[in-house]
């Protein structure tokens, strides 16, 4: 085998490592991350009971992961809404062309599972035009960059940056004053949330049996995106369903102080239906001042097969919180390097079976299995000993480090790593 | 009658943080601990392999090891690398059921006897941090005998991280990184070293990997010692 899959990410992370504006957009958002949360943990001492409860909610979920969709389609489907379910990345773009169709405009809230399945570019060919309004998402996408992190995707770009982008953008000069670059944005997306023909959004948590949908943000981006064009399309992986409103509730209180330190987000939407009226001779109609059309895509590609394998089945339980990221200390140095659609070692896991497991064989050996993702996981998730278990598997496959097999070598002869 | 102790010493100590493998002997020699070694014979513990992903080789090679700690008759393995306290106490048991041998890291070791110690440490006046490594510490639960090791030493100052424990940060020379991706390893440390406590002096972990990668990393010239070679020093060594 040619070492070209190896090589390759080590160039990538060469330019990570040493690129200077990238390290301090990280170490910034580092330590912001880590006081907020911090002090998040601490004023809410009630919370590591109800993160223990989260784990057992997921953990009883995914064993019904199948059922618990079933369930929440019919749900949506009796309240006027239309569920579908796609098995892998294609099926989900193929029906986002078709419900999308051409030369619409698209206004989107931040959805790993739409870059998961690489949905701008797909829309894009059939010329509609994508805004992202996630602040980050936003920043990266007009700088044609791939998000770095998975609740803050423009996490790698410093202030300075951001001003030299939107300078750019709006034909003026702005300042690298963040409150004046967030007005930038602002002011430019405002007309777009109104124009646009369809919102996609994605979600944090499903509650089966209503049906809800929970988008939990700060922004307001998302409600725009949720609530203002006429039809909605909403994308989630099956693993973020669980049983009932109250454990969803549950999940929601998790996320936000993990997630971003704070004590809960600025706005949950809870979404069951499109809008709808009685008030005219109590006759139901559809399309009132919210979106006519609800429609949910529920993804499985490569999910169920995390469910089958003993190993890996926990990686599922991932509320996609993020913490785990900042707390890397090899995604501290090396960002959204560090992995391939999602990051740091779970992204490593979500990685593998989302995208194919050549897609991290050589990430995956900046991984020093510190374990210390395990320790500031709300869930506590096992990421070491899954990440283990894949590199075993990569390495039967052939992805040996060339370094790695010398070292193998000298032990089988010599006794030691070195040769000595 | 003491039973017979195997010092095991682990590839580090043996060909690149030797003095940590000194001044392990010497110790054990002024407490008078009856200890042997494998000298040129150790081998390999299979760490390495195992971290790698190398698992059938891991297996071999353990299995060679085991079947030599056996031939030597000892009841119990110290050693001073986590990383090999952390294979032959859980891959070895996770693999094989059961050891004929009790394996401690040397922390542990010195703990117990900690009173032959005790009254030799001589003071010294310095401000001193704690580096947990992650194999002793998150994989393997050791926190609080490295600490209790080097409070015995009087007047010394036992300063901490302000992540420690279970949530400290990582040398980042484990699982093979070091010699997949050398640099990402050398930044790893530079970014731990950053977060010391103001005032630090010297920087003692109990894992040769880490003071092997810290010493790299260490633009500041702040001194990185082992466990064992802090103790020395206070003994006078
Ligand atoms: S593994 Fe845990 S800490 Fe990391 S993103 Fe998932 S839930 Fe959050």
């Amino acid at each position: 085998m040619s070492d070209e899959w190896f090589t390759s990410k080590r160039d990538e992370f060469m330019k990570w490592l040493y690129d200077e504006n990238r390290r301090r957009g990280l170490s910034r958002a580092v330590s912001s991350y880590t006081a907020a949360r911090d002090y998040a943990l601490a004023c809410l001492p009630h919370l590591e009971k109800t993160r223990r409860e989260v784990r057992k909610i997921k953990e009883s979920a995914i064993e019904q992961m199948d059922e618990l969709r079933r369930i929440a389609s019919e749900r949506i489907t009796e309240s006027h809404g239309n569920a579908y379910f796609a098995r892998d990345a294609e099926e989900a773009r193929k029906m986002f062309e078709k419900l999308v169709g051409s030369n619409k405009t698209v206004v989107k809230s931040k959805s790993l599972v739409t870059e998961e399945i690489h949905l701008n570019e797909a829309l894009e060919r059939n010329g509609n035009k994508i805004f992202e309004t996630d602040l980050g998402e936003f920043i990266i996408q007009i700088r044609g960059e791939k998000p770095t992190h998975i609740i803050n995707p423009s996490v790698h770009v410093p202030k300075e940056e951001v001003a030299h982008t939107f300078s750019k953008l709006v034909g003026r000069e702005v300042k690298p004053d963040i409150q004046e670059l967030v007005g930038v944005a602002r002011e430019y997306l405002r007309e777009k949330f109104c124009k646009a023909d369809i919102g996609i959004t994605g979600a944090n948590v499903v509650a089966a049996e209503t049906g809800t949908l929970f988008i939990i943000e700060n922004e307001g981006n998302a409600r725009f995106v949720s609530n203002a064009p006429p039809v909605h399309i909403c994308i989630t992986g099956i693993e973020k369903i669980v049983p009932a409103l109250e454990d969803a509730f549950k999940v929601v209180q998790v996320l936000p102080p993990y997630a971003t330190g704070i004590l809960m987000s600025a706005y949950v939407s809870m979404i069951t239906s499109p809008s709808r009226t009685a008030d005219i001779e109590k006759t139901l109609v559809y399309g009132a001042h919210g979106p006519k059309e609800l429609h949910v895509i529920f993804l499985d590609n490569g999910r169920s097969r995390m469910l089958k394998d003993p190993v890996f089945k926990e990686a599922l339980y991932c509320l996609r919180c993020g913490g785990c990221m900042y707390e890397c200390p090899v995604y501290r140095v090396l960002g959204g390097s560090f992995g391939h659609n999602y990051f740091g070692g779970i992204g490593i896991i979500w990685s593998a079976f989302t995208a194919g497991e050549e897609s991290v064989a050589a990430a995956i050996d900046a991984c020093t299995k510190c374990g210390r993702c395990k320790e500031v996981c709300p869930l506590e998730i096992d990421v070491p000993k899954m990440v283990e278990c894949l590199k075993s598997r990569l390495v039967e496959k052939g992805y040996l480090a060339n370094r790695h097999r010398i070292i193998k070598e000298n032990i089988l002869e010599r006794g030691n790593p070195f040769g000595e | 009658m003491p039973q017979k102790v195997l010092y095991w010493k682990g590839c580090m100590s043996r060909f690149r943080t030797k003095s940590i493998a000194d001044s392990i002997e010497r110790l054990l020699t002024l407490i008078k601990v009856d200890y042997t070694t494998l000298g040129e014979n150790e081998g390999c513990c299979g760490s390495v392999l195992y971290r790698t992903g190398q698992t059938s080789d891991a297996l071999l090679v353990s299995k060679r090891t085991i079947d030599k700690i056996i031939s030597l008759g000892v009841e119990k393995v110290v050693t001073g690398c986590p990383g090999c306290f952390r294979t032959m106490s859980q891959d070895y048991t996770n693999t094989f059921k059961s050891v004929p041998f009790e394996v401690q890291h040397i922390s542990q070791f010195l703990f117990n006897i900690r009173d032959r110690l005790k009254d030799h440490l001589q003071p010294m006046d310095a401000k001193v941090v704690y580096h947990d490594p992650c194999h002793l510490g998150r994989h393997m639960g050791v926190y609080e005998e490295p600490r209790a090791l080097i409070k015995m030493i009087p007047e010394v100052q036992l300063l901490e991280f302000k992540y420690n424990r279970n949530k400290a940060l990582c040398c980042g020379s484990g699982g093979g990184v070091r010699s997949a991706f050398p640099e990402v390893s050398l930044e790893v440390a530079k970014s731990t070293l950053g977060e010391l406590p103001e005032g630090t002096e010297i920087v003692v972990t109990a894992c040769p990997f880490c003071k092997y990668n810290f010493t790299e990393a260490n633009a500041k010239k702040i001194q990185i010692m082992d466990l064992p070679e802090l103790l020395l020093r206070a003994w006078g060594g």
